[in-house]
């Protein structure tokens, strides 16, 4: 597997990357968490993918001083991260695992988390009253965390990353289990933030969801670094690459005849349950050009045509297994 | 301007402008984390379970007093106050609070939002430690005056000083807890199965070579706690004919016969000064530990 370094859109090649990871590697015994990583993420939103069990939760968990790497160097801000403390106040973390001092209410929560960065007690009291504002709990601050929804859990746990106003921000997989306002708004704070001037590297496996916060990405799979750069460059990746395109015709094997009789089309699969055929094409434009005369020189009823490549789902899909 | 002397001037400047709160003192972050550990403490159940067991000696003290008034007082609070409680309760007490001192955030997977603090981590270790030797000395400490007061009101205290009596038993308790909590804590970074270890530790270590009239004892926390017990008070429980026996003696294998100044074992000093330094080097090797240690949270797709 071939990482596909594509073009970054964050800005020009000698901007100063915000995390770097070199030659990066994580065990936990036999089983590899991150493989000879290497990648430098520019200031702004970055998109951080990949499927359950990609890596993930490890590089944030390195980049965040969390774990140690087995191999390589991982440095955010330009300063090494492992055993480095005082990073931490430039650093904002919010969690995957729905983990909280249940006792206390969000607003103990929240102070506590800027109280433990250093702040002195008004301080403190201003930025967690600010923060939890910024994230719509105000209302709900006084109340038991316990108490919770899903969507107020994730809430609170991004307003303690950002409530000592860190340069970096890390979030990992920050909307999942939320409910469509939820993920709304927990999006809108995102894109401020790096609206803001701050560097954000947020991890999703569901892919629309980071499509809606940046459009700069970094793919991982199996700890492997897949793909990095501007999600339309990937879907131009695609473009070079065999699309999947469905056709649905009652006359399915007739019209397979007809189209494998083109140069561009690599093979066809007959799918006879759907009475229809998946066909794998290099020129995706020119094999919707010619869908049309078919019909109706040919008389083959074409009654539905769909492609499964249309969305980053597919770049996606087609990046990892490739 | 070279690439480096300018990496370096946007470090500084990164550094003098790291975030745009003003930026209050380390201190105020150990005091926080300090204080969320009391905070965990009184929020978990432990200190019910402790209650309970510390209840024990206090309802056999009312239980022997109403049975066999006969007793005397001080027998009694030699038996409960520095026998039962330093030999069995004082080291479970420790066991299962600094079993947990960062265990349970781990469990628990709230150690992220500690270790993504700007505090250090042997600072970590060392705070929840002192916050747990606060609780376990306060616990201890109330339960201690509780025995006391079961044991000595309404008694025939001969013409003891039953306060001060109950103080320096109280001070007694507090340093063993202390040395108690460094061991326990040390190994709890060292063995999963602290728990197992422990009660094993406190068996055979505490329990079956402290008993042991040999140098072996002189490796053991209760051996000095009796020292430092049997040098500070005394337990003379009167006999027939109006002679005394200093029962602690006896049943702590002191050779007073031979030796009764017991000057071929520690004095008072060295004694406390083995356990205040036992525990500081416990405390620091701990801490050494938990400043390389990796805190791996589960997350949801490794589980």
């Amino acid at each position: 597997m071939h990482t596909q370094v594509l073009d970054q859109v964050a800005g020009p090649a000698e901007v100063t990357p915000v995390v770097e990871f070199h030659g990066v590697s994580k065990w936990y015994g036999n089983v590899i968490g991150l493989n000879k990583l290497t990648l430098r993420i520019r200031p702004g939103v970055t998109g951080l993918l990949g499927p359950n069990g990609a890596g993930k939760s490890t590089l944030l968990q390195l980049a965040t001083g969390q774990l140690r790497p087995s191999q390589g160097s991982v440095r955010v801000l330009g300063r090494t991260v492992w055993n480095n403390a005082r990073l931490n106040r430039s650093i904002g973390l919010c969690p995957e695992q729905d983990a909280f001092y249940e006792w206390m209410t969000g607003w103990e929560f929240v102070l506590t988390c800027v109280r433990l960065s250093g702040l002195g007690r008004r301080d403190a009291r201003e930025a967690a009253a600010r923060t939890i504002d910024a994230v719509g709990m105000t209302q709900h601050r006084g109340r038991a965390i316990r108490g919770y929804s899903k969507g107020m859990r994730q809430r609170i746990k991004l307003a303690q990353a950002l409530v000592h106003e860190p340069e970096v921000v890390f979030l990992d997989e920050p909307l999942t289990g939320t409910d469509p306002v939820a993920r709304r708004d927990l999006s809108e704070i995102i894109r401020r933030l790096g609206s803001e001037g701050k560097s954000v590297l947020v991890s999703s496996h569901v892919l629309h969801e980071v499509e809606s916060l940046t459009p700069n990405i970094v793919l991982l799979n199996r700890g492997r670094l897949v793909a990095e750069g501007h999600v339309r460059q990937i879907r131009d990746l695609i473009d070079k690459h065999p699309h999947h395109i469905v056709l649905v015709c009652d006359d399915y094997r007739r019209l397979a005849s007809r189209v494998l009789a083109w140069e561009d089309v690599e093979g066809v699969r007959v799918l006879a349950s759907e009475k229809g055929l998946m066909v794998e094409t290099r020129a995706p434009d020119a094999f919707y050009g010619r869908l049309p005369a078919l019909s109706l020189e040919d008389g083959l009823a074409i009654t539905a045509v769909y492609s499964d490549d249309d969305n980053l789902e597919a770049v996606f899909k087609y990046l990892v297994t490739k | 301007m070279t690439s480096a002397t300018s990496l370096a001037a946007a470090e500084e400047t990164r550094g003098a402008t790291a975030g745009r709160l003003p930026r209050g003192s380390r201190a105020s972050a150990f005091w926080t984390l300090y204080t969320l550990t009391l905070r965990q403490h009184a929020h978990g159940r432990r200190w019910l379970v402790m209650g309970l067991l510390f209840l024990l000696p206090v309802g056999l003290a009312i239980l022997v007093r109403s049975t066999a008034p006969d007793v005397p007082a001080i027998g009694l609070e030699f038996v409960l106050a520095h026998m039962f409680v330093p030999q069995a309760l004082l080291p479970i007490v420790a066991l299962l609070y600094a079993s947990g001192l960062v265990e349970d955030e781990q469990e628990e997977q709230t150690i992220t939002y500690l270790v993504s603090r700007p505090i250090p981590r042997w600072a970590i270790y060392s705070l929840k430690l002192l916050a747990t030797l606060t609780t376990t000395v306060m616990i201890a400490a109330v339960f201690t005056g509780l025995t006391y007061a079961a044991i000595y009101i309404g008694a025939d205290a001969r013409g003891e000083n039953v306060p001060l009596r109950c103080l320096t038993s109280a001070s007694i308790h507090a340093l063993a807890l202390v040395a108690y909590c460094s061991l326990f804590g040390l190994m709890s970074l060292l063995t999963r199965r602290i728990l197992v270890v422990g009660v094993l530790y406190t068996a055979i270590v505490e329990g079956l070579l402290a008993n042991l009239p040999f140098g072996i004892r002189l490796v053991t926390v209760i051996y000095y706690a009796r020292l430092i017990t049997y040098r500070t008070m005394e337990f003379l429980v009167p006999l027939p004919r109006d002679r005394t026996e200093n029962i602690a003696a006896d049943a702590w294998q002191f050779d007073v016969a031979s030796d009764p100044q017991l000057a071929e074992h520690p004095q008072l000093a060295t004694c406390v000064a083995v356990l205040v330094v036992g525990s500081v080097v416990c405390t620091m090797l701990a801490a050494w530990l938990c400043a390389g240690r990796e805190f791996h949270v589960k997350t949801p797709e490794k589980d």
